[in-house]
Formats: structure tokens, sequence, C-alpha cells
């Protein structure tokens, strides 16, 4: 940011160009962002039906609605369980990938390239493709028979859809949080890392403790907190594959708050349950901040 | 230094390989998904065939003819096109005056941009749809375009972007007499291609691949999207999905966001490390 120098004025021209240049980012945010987040804590506290335009003030009884849900709990808790272990497994991941296709070899911009073809995919036509391969005939099983596992239709299954989903999108996100751990790398002065072998610091996990870790911090925690909003946000792959089913086995905050609005017209309750699942967001996140910045990796 | 040890050698060979495993695992369901959309077969069988096999294009021709497929095609195109014109031209002026232009609480604007990211979408979802309610947009392309054509994150990357281009370049336009939006238009925002480049490919792919909103405000099938056509394909025929004919619908609606992949491949790594490094 430039300082202003004392003797230098600045033309009311250019403050005016200022104001104009930020207008339509604060139109279209102002609207579409603050204040819909604030309509939506209004729309919360009434009984809300636009279709036949009856609002009334309900109080709290939106949130004691949602907050008595055993249904709405139970997604919460999923998504939870799917944050830990998608967020867990896909950081780890990414950087392995990173690191790896970092390396140049005759064959590493073709790979890499074709690793990263789910992270420019529709989301819609990765599910529908994965719900062949999760299939009874798909192509997990004819892999699995090959090591002698049992075929399975795995979506159709109490037990296995929600893995199933959570194995899809950690294939799906891994690629996409790799390209931020190559940002990362590149950024790296490749002085420091030949410095660090000169050092004698040659096996792998030293160099991770003592270079990549401390450079990659942000990254790291970048990487983490996107992870853990959207694995708290899935929708599309879960709506698409199992619609919450089989027996609400993947049932998750989004596919409550949708079916709220978009089944039952229950828009006050869907309001409420957003916000509920913003404050756990927002809870989560800001843990993440204090985690990472007490940790110390060198 | 370039002495070629046994160790170095076997080191790369275990670097190929995992390389091409990994790529291997990802290639196998397109690769499936696109032999498939070129079979007569109808119902899957087990275990599946994967050699390569040509034998019709019928799939895509049913597909693109029998099918709303075309005009589907038209909406996604017009919509993520208007939107990533849009999105990335507000987003470099703001992401200019930002970094360069010099007026009254700039800086609390700045971060009031940034705190909207702290806003997850859900929150705001019923509000936004019942605003397309009383607006009556339901229905309507400006539904899907409008609410994305400002976005925090195009503002945050260009401007990162602008304030790594020179100053003296633009003091030097100043003194010829350039007028501040004259600078803009003329000086900085060429200088800028690749910052323009980077966020336009993140919000085409984006708004191409977007499925919550759209499928919350378009109802009329004329209006889907591919996303969302893709989610109808599925539910159309029941239980009995007509996997060769889905498999086409599903590889037209890749090749864009592959093609664009392709050729701009470099800008992906570039578009994240200015919108993730240097705060």
């Amino acid at each position: 940011m430039r300082r202003l120098r004392g003797h230098e004025r600045v033309s009311g021209l250019e403050q005016l160009t200022g104001y104009l240049f930020v207008l339509p980012t604060f139109l279209i945010l102002g609207v579409f962002v603050l204040f819909a987040a604030v309509y939506s804590l209004w729309i919360s506290l009434m009984h809300y039906d636009p279709f036949f335009h009856t609002v009334y003030p309900v109080g709290l009884s939106n949130y004691k609605y949602v907050a008595s849900s055993r249904l709405y709990w139970f997604s919460m808790l999923h998504a939870l369980e799917y944050t830990g272990v998608v967020v867990t497994i896909q950081t780890f991941l990414a950087f392995f990938f990173a690191v790896l296709f970092n390396e140049k070899t005759p064959v590493s911009r073709f790979t890499r390239a074709i690793v990263f073809i789910p992270a420019v995919t529709s989301s819609a036509v990765i599910s529908v493709l994965f719900i062949w391969v999760f299939s009874a005939q798909g192509l997990l099983n004819a892999f699995l028979v090959h090591l002698g596992v049992h075929p399975e239709n795995w979506l159709e299954s109490t037990t296995w859809a929600f893995p199933a989903i959570m194995g899809l999108n950690i294939f799906t996100t891994a690629p996409y949080f790799m390209i931020m751990y190559l940002a990362g790398l590149q950024s790296i002065p490749s002085s420091i890392l030949e410095s660090a072998a000169l050092d004698g610091v040659r096996n792998a996990f030293q160099r991770f403790r003592y270079f990549y870790f401390p450079m990659l911090k942000f990254t790291v925690f970048f990487v983490v907190v996107l992870g853990i909003i959207g694995s708290m946000q899935l929708f599309d792959q879960v709506f698409i594959m199992t619609d919450g089913g089989p027996g609400n086995s993947t049932y998750v905050p989004l596919i409550y708050i949708y079916n709220q609005a978009f089944v039952f017209d229950n828009f006050g309750a869907a309001a409420a349950a957003s916000f509920i699942l913003f404050v756990i967001i927002l809870i989560l996140t800001l843990a993440q901040r204090r985690l990472i910045s007490e940790v110390r990796w060198a | 230094m370039s002495r070629i040890s046994p160790r170095r050698v076997a080191l790369l060979a275990l670097t190929v390989s995992v390389q091409l495993i990994l790529a291997l695992i990802y290639i196998i369901p397109f690769y499936w998904m696109v032999i498939k959309s070129f079979r007569f077969t109808i119902f899957a069988n087990f275990p599946p065939n994967l050699l390569p096999t040509l034998q019709t294009v019928g799939n895509y021709v049913y597909v693109w003819h029998f099918s709303a497929f075309p005009h589907w095609y038209l909406n996604s195109t017009l919509i993520a096109l208007s939107v990533t014109a849009a999105s990335v031209f507000i987003g470099s002026l703001s992401g200019y005056a930002f970094a360069r232009l010099r007026f009254r609480g700039r800086d609390i604007l700045f971060y009031t941009v940034l705190a909207t990211l702290m806003i997850p979408f859900p929150v705001v979802i019923i509000a936004e749809y019942i605003l397309m309610v009383d607006l009556g947009w339901v229905n309507t392309y400006q539904a899907v375009i409008v609410p994305s054509t400002a976005s925090a994150v195009n503002v945050f990357l260009m401007r990162q972007y602008f304030t790594t281009i020179p100053q003296e370049v633009e003091d030097a336009a100043k003194i010829d007499g350039l007028r501040p939006h004259q600078i803009f238009f003329r000086v900085a925002a060429p200088l800028a291609k690749p910052a323009y480049a980077a966020s336009a490919i993140y919000t085409f792919i984006g708004a191409w691949n977007s499925f919550l909103w759209p499928l919350l405000v378009l109802h009329s099938v004329k209006m889907f999207t591919l996303p969302l056509a893709i989610n109808f394909f599925k539910g159309a025929n029941g239980s009995q999905i007509y996997w060769n004919q889905m498999t086409a619908a599903e590889v037209l609606t890749m090749i864009p966001t592959i093609v664009i992949y392709v050729v701009f491949e470099k800008y992906f790594v570039k578009g994240i490390a200015l919108s993730g490094s240097k705060g």
C-alpha cells in the first residue's frame, strides 16, 4: 500500500474515480451477500411463505424447531465426520501430489494434467459418472473382485454410501488443492533448498519438517480452512447420487436446508438451519486459525 | 553435481512410475465414459469391457437431436460468458482502485470486500432465492448471472496483480496528463493481461460447473444449464439409465472446460499464486 507523501494532495478526480471503480462491486456484494445475510436472519425469525405472501414474526420458534430436530443434528454430525475424514486425507494427499508432480520427469507435465481433470469438471458429471463406478456392475467392483472382495452396490448400502461419497470427494479435491501447494512450492526460492542440501539435510522427513512446512504454513492453513468450509457445505454429490439416502445415511445439513425450503416450503426453518450451520463453520475456521498459529513447525 | 549415481536413477524411475500409476487411476473413469459413449450397449455388463471400441456415434446424434441439448449448451454458454465478462471487468476496476487510487475509506472498504468471503453461500441462499421471487426473476437468465457479477476473489486477485506493476509506469502516464481512468484503461489494464486470464479462467469454469444456485432458480427444462440437464437425464428414465446416451451428454459437457484447461494450463498455478500469496 502506497503511503501519501506530505506535499502530495490527492486530486478530487482520483477520489471520485476510486469511488466509481469500487461502486459496482459494492452494489452487487452489498445486495447479494451483505443484505442477503441480514435478510436471511430476518426470515429465520418469521413464518415465511413467499408464494402466498404470508409473513408474520414467530420469534425463535424456527430455531427451536431446527434445534429439536434429530434429523438436523444427525446431518450435522455427518458433516463433521465427513469434514474430519475428508479434510485430513485430502490435505496430506494434495501435499503428496504436489511434491510428486513438482519433480521434473519426462512424464510429469502430462500426468499432472491428467490428475487435474476432476478439478475442472462439473460436479454433476463427476457424480453421475461415479454412480456407475460405485454400482453393482461398476468399475470399483470390477477392480475389487481381483482382490477377492465381495461385489457390493456401494451407494445402496447404508454402511458404504457415505464412505463412497467421501472417497469420491477426496479423489476430486486432492488435485484441486495440489495446485495450491504447487503455487506455494514454486514460491520457495530454490537457493533455500540447495543450501539445505549443503547443510546435510538430506532425508525427506527433515526436509519437510524444516523447510517445506515452515515455508508452506499459510498454504496449509488455506487448504485446511477452504477444505472445512467446502466440506461442511457438501451438497451436489449427495443430492445427485443418493439424495440423503439410503435411510438418511448420507443426510447432510445442506440437504436438510434444501428440503425444508424447497420440499416443505418451510423457509423460516431453512434460514434458521443455515444460520446454525454458519455459526458452526465460523467456530471451526476460527479454531483452526488459533491452532495453526500456536503450532511451531520449526 | 551432474554425476549420475544409481541411486538417482532408481529415484527417478520410482517417481516416474508413481506419477504414471496415479495418472492411470485418474484417467480410467473418464476413459471408460468416453468409450461407453461410442457403444450400442444400453445396460452395463460385468465385468466392464474396457477395450477401446468405436461402434456408433448414434448416442451423440441422439443427445443432440432428440433432447433440448443444443438449447442447454446455449444457456450454459450464455450464462458462463456473461458472468465471466462482468465479474472480471468489475473485479479489475475495483482491484485497480484498491491497489492504486487514493480515496477516503479505501482500506475499510477493501476489508469489507474481504469480509464477504467469510459468509458461506448456504447462509444467503434462502434470502437470495426469496429476493429472486420478489424481483420476479425466478426462471430467468439474470437470476443466475446478476448475483455472480461481482466476486471478492476476483477483486482480491486483480488487486494483488496491480500492486506488482511498477509505479513508475503509471507516474509517467500521469505526467503525460492522463486522467486516473485513462491510466487504468490505457496503461495498467493492458499490463495486467496474465491476471485477467487467470481470473477469467477460474470464473468461467466455476460458472460453467455451478449446480446448486441454478438448481434453485431455473425451473423449466428449457432454461436448464448443462449440469442441471445431466441431473435431469439421470432421473428421466427412472432407475434404468441409458448409460451410453448419458455418457455422450457428459462428454459434451466436459469438453469446454477441458479445452480451456489444456490451452491455458500455465495460468492455473499463476492464478492461485496471485490470490494465495502475500497479503
